[in-house]
């Protein structure tokens, strides 16, 4: 008779435990399956932006002055100079191997002082020299771009 | 016929008295959600004086709280609740019968060495019914108000466990001791 008493009493117990595990285990399930939904429906409208990029865009006027444009989004496709276009206020010419820039938000024209564009290389740690007018340089994802006034 | 009276008076008094503790104690506690000590005494009074007293303090306790309640009114819901909370008496009430080690009416003294098995055996108990009264009261809930019963349980289940715990533990320390206590008063006959 007692141990019929022990083995109700052990049982019941190991009911309550059960529904605790079964409560949580339900609970946590359903919090899974939400959250599995809202990350397909943000991917869903990530997918959107598929046409867009982020790219990084540094303006140093070279008195010390430096503006930092991260994370500006910008065309898949679009070059340097359009990518500049849309954070500043840009003067360029139109030579022969592509578009020179004399002014960005109206600093520029200072005698030996010009307007260089450098590409940050991440392997190197260093601003590599824009090899190609800014208008042939097409950005890729993520990239660090600068735009250095320089004088000679 | 007098002492019967006087009985029935005792037990009037008793059942208004735990009721008030009841309403007080759920008022005082109204900002702590699914954690009261109602539950705790509507056992205690249906382990004491019967499962009609036990239910009728429940019910009595359901009927002021429900209706003066900050978080609004619903008639089916409070029905529901006065019968979910009744049957913690109505449990109580035939305990006796068929657990020899739990506090008796007529025997005083809990043996020491059976204290905390008995204190987790009731505290199992309360656990239990907790959870078919949650389970219940949250049946009819989402009934009444047309919600998807499967999810509305599931979503209900933090505040579920909080009171299925809060009132394992009260249980556990405290129905053992207030069962004695008032039995000890001596004057209270089932």
């Amino acid at each position: 008779m007692a141990q019929k008493n022990i083995f109700t009493w052990t049982s019941l117990g190991f009911l309550c435990v059960f529904i605790v595990a079964m409560s949580f285990g339900a609970y946590y399930y359903t919090e899974y399956i939400k959250y599995q939904q809202l990350y397909s429906k943000t991917l869903k409208e990530l997918q959107k932006y598929d046409r867009y990029v982020f790219v990084n865009i540094l303006i140093d006027y070279g008195n010390s002055t430096k503006e930092w444009h991260n994370n500006t989004l910008i065309v898949r496709g679009a070059d340097l100079l359009n990518a500049t276009r849309i954070v500043s206020e840009v003067n360029y010419t139109r030579g022969t191997y592509g578009a020179f820039v004399t002014h960005i938000n109206f600093v520029g024209g200072d005698p030996n002082t010009y307007w260089l564009w450098y590409s940050w290389n991440s392997t190197s740690s260093n601003w590599d020299f824009g090899p190609v007018a800014c208008d042939a340089h097409i950005l890729s994802e993520g990239e660090t771009v600068a735009w250095i006034y320089t004088k000679f | 016929m007098y002492s019967k009276m006087k009985c029935s008076t005792i037990k009037l008094g008793f059942i208004g008295v735990m009721t008030a503790l009841c309403v007080s104690s759920n008022y005082l506690l109204i900002g702590v959600l699914n954690v009261k000590f109602m539950d705790l005494f509507v056992f205690v009074s249906g382990y004491v004086m019967g499962s009609f007293a036990g239910a009728l303090v429940g019910v009595l306790t359901w009927l002021v709280y429900g209706t003066l309640n900050p978080y609004g009114f619903n008639l089916p819901t409070l029905i529901a609740t006065c019968i979910g909370e009744s049957l913690y008496g109505i449990v109580a009430g035939v305990l006796p019968k068929f657990e020899s080690n739990v506090s008796s009416a007529t025997s005083a003294v809990v043996v020491e060495k059976r204290f905390w098995k008995t204190n987790l055996k009731i505290g199992t108990i309360g656990f239990l019914l907790t959870f078919v009264y949650d389970l219940f009261t949250n049946i009819v809930t989402g009934t009444v108000f047309e919600i998807p019963l499967v999810p509305y349980i599931i979503t209900g289940i933090p505040f579920t466990i909080t009171h299925e715990m809060s009132n394992f533990f009260f249980f556990f320390f405290g129905c053992n001791v207030l069962i004695n206590a008032i039995q000890k008063i001596g004057i209270l006959r089932r």
